[in-house]
């Protein structure tokens, strides 16, 4: 079952918070993540997706089937919650078969479906327990199973894995991941953590001040950011000022790149953009821009050692495996990308 | 500070120990215990058609006014909580407060008012006075419950509802309902334990068939002190006894809402 969002706009009343202009397809089976900084409108656009707010303008489609003004109850869409509001009321197993319950499923029915669900999610013997007496990845996974037991159109993951501790969150991706692929739903995934999105998804959107700035798998979102703030929001990143000088070289505070030859006019200010681990320790020849400074900064993180290299008042930020003194880095051009100031 | 905790404790259960001391007494006067042990006021006590009848009229108010104001107060709460306007939710709160505010007999001269015309004219039935109570005590029920959603963050339960397809009637009855049985419940024993102990309004609003025993009662305390001591007793007894009534009837229906799931 595929989303689409066509030109939907929404504004919170007496607010400048909302999303605008949001044109989004979810293919069918397809995980899309949507992370962005605190009010980016990233929840706004599930709650839009889920018909818990009314887009100004626009249209949502489920499979082509405008959704637009339909109630929530009716758009048969599985949401997985922020803080899970599972019914404390009720068992793990009456969780789950809440919504067959209100679908007039059979009490027997819906009892094997709910047992079967818990099975998948791996919860097999916490049938009877309440949510209050689970930990918080158990809680996550009735919560999960009560949004797929009843073949849901598609997924809408609230900032699921926000309450867990740093040791379940892993885990858990894996479990939603392989939980997506089994049931082939089509999954939109709301986060604020990047690592998520990137080891999760297939597409990942970001959304900044309520726009979509740029959708690509995290390989392209990573490698090829279309702005300097998806850069910066992906990943680690030396961002730095520059001027085009030439069609291969562009002017940094530091000293001048070598770059690859692109379509960039000379005297443009474009930011330069160089990932941590493509700072190679030394002195490399070929065309590789060498820089000379000394270390202000060394975290050592087991296989990898973290560095800032000051150069004049400039910071590098490198990464690397090396263990030795460093006093000297070198930018290769292919590993430099110029993005729009 | 255990000693004012205990000073307060010996203030405030002092009396009640007296009383049931007293009701026992053959003869009080001019002592701090009474002489002799008998149990000839309850016997007394018994034998009084007019506390009997009473004690009958109380327990049926103290019955109706809880259910009425469960079936009042709960889907009211719900309203209140669920709505947006501060407007709504200011001319809501003075409303279900004035009954607080306003003093009992006030509420009872306005009953005698209206109630006693031709044409309206249920003064003195057991039906206005259970009216009386409900709305005696229907904005502390409505104030607990209120209170008792915000807590439960039920806005974001009935989203988990709603999403999962339930209608506005399913989540009420599945999820609101179920989950304020605890409020529901501290809420009634108070309704009861303040319907059962109600005397201004009563007193200007009830038949004569229609007392309730605190009315009743005011008689018992221009005959023997061991007398007055047995009647009073046994108006305490009642107040426990519907108190404990009004929260284990709630409790039971939401028990058998969830037997039913």
């Amino acid at each position: 079952m595929s989303i689409r969002l066509s030109s939907v706009n929404f504004r919170y009343p007496s607010t400048e918070f909302g999303v605008f202009d949001v044109d989004l397809d979810i293919r069918d089976g397809e995980l899309v993540a949507v992370i962005g900084a605190s009010g980016s409108g990233k929840t706004t656009l599930l709650k839009l997706i889920a018909g818990f707010e009314s887009p100004d303008s626009g249209r949502i489609l489920l499979d082509d089937a405008d959704v637009t003004d339909l109630p929530v109850r009716d758009r048969r869409l599985g949401v997985v919650f922020q803080a899970y509001a599972l019914f404390p009321h009720m068992t793990a197993w009456q969780n789950v078969a809440y919504p067959l319950k209100i679908r007039k499923v059979a009490p027997e029915e819906r009892y094997r479906r709910a047992m079967e669900a818990l099975f998948r999610v791996g919860l097999k013997g916490f049938e009877e327990r309440r949510p209050q007496t689970l930990s918080g990845g158990q809680q996550q996974r009735v919560a999960l199973a009560r949004a797929l037991v009843f073949q849901p159109k598609a997924l809408l993951l609230d900032e699921p894995l926000s309450a867990l501790d740093a040791s379940l969150r892993g885990e858990m991706r894996d479990e939603i991941r392989r939980l997506q692929r089994e049931f082939n739903i089509s999954t939109v995934h709301i986060t604020h953590d990047q690592e998520e999105a990137l080891s999760m998804a297939d597409r990942v959107a970001v959304m900044e001040r309520g726009r979509l700035v740029q959708v690509a798998s995290p390989r392209e979102l990573y490698d090829a950011p279309a702005t300097r703030s998806v850069a910066g929001f992906v990943g680690e990143a030396n961002l730095w000022d520059g001027t085009v000088t030439a069609a291969d070289a562009v002017e940094v505070p530091f000293g001048v790149l070598h770059v690859r030859p692109g379509n960039h006019a000379a005297g443009q200010r474009v930011a330069v953009l160089v990932r941590p681990e493509n700072i190679a320790v030394g002195r490399l020849d070929g065309g590789a821009a060498v820089f000379e400074g000394s270390l202000v900064r060394d975290r050592f993180l087991g296989a990898m050692r973290r560095y800032d290299l000051a150069v004049g008042d400039a910071v590098i930020r490198g990464q690397t495996g090396f263990r030795g003194a460093i006093d000297a880095v070198s930018i290769r051009p292919e590993h430099i990308l110029l993005l729009p100031q | 500070m255990a000693l004012i905790t205990g000073l307060y404790l010996a203030f405030l259960f002092t009396p009640i120990v007296l009383l049931f001391v007293g009701s026992f007494g053959e003869t009080w006067t001019n002592t701090l215990l009474p002489s002799g042990a008998t149990l000839s006021w309850y016997v007394e006590l018994w034998g009084e058609g007019s506390f009997r009848r009473a004690f009958v009229v109380s327990i049926e108010v103290v019955a109706a006014t809880c259910v009425f104001c469960t079936l009042l107060a709960v889907p009211l709460a719900y309203a209140l909580y669920r709505s947006a306007s501060r407007g709504v939710l200011l001319a809501a709160r003075i409303v279900f407060l004035l009954p607080i505010a306003a003093p009992p007999v006030v509420l009872a001269f306005g009953f005698i008012l209206v109630f006693s015309s031709d044409a309206l004219p249920w003064l003195g039935s057991i039906w206005l006075l259970i009216a009386g109570h409900v709305v005696l005590t229907l904005p502390y029920l409505l104030q607990t419950l209120v209170a008792d959603m915000r807590h439960l963050r039920l806005d974001a339960l009935e989203l988990a509802a709603e999403s999962l397809g339930a209608s506005l009637r399913e989540r009420f009855l599945d999820v609101v309902v179920p989950l304020l049985r605890h409020s529901l419940g501290s809420g009634l024993i108070m309704v009861a334990a303040l319907s059962i102990g109600e005397f201004q309004l009563s007193n200007l609003i009830a038949g004569f068939l229609s007392r309730p025993y605190p009315v009743v009662l005011l008689q018992a305390f221009y005959g023997a002190t061991g007398f007055a001591c047995a009647a009073t007793v046994v108006l305490l007894t009642l107040a426990l006894l519907a108190a404990a009534g009004g929260a284990f009837a709630a409790r039971s229906a939401s028990a058998y809402r969830q037997a039913r799931r």
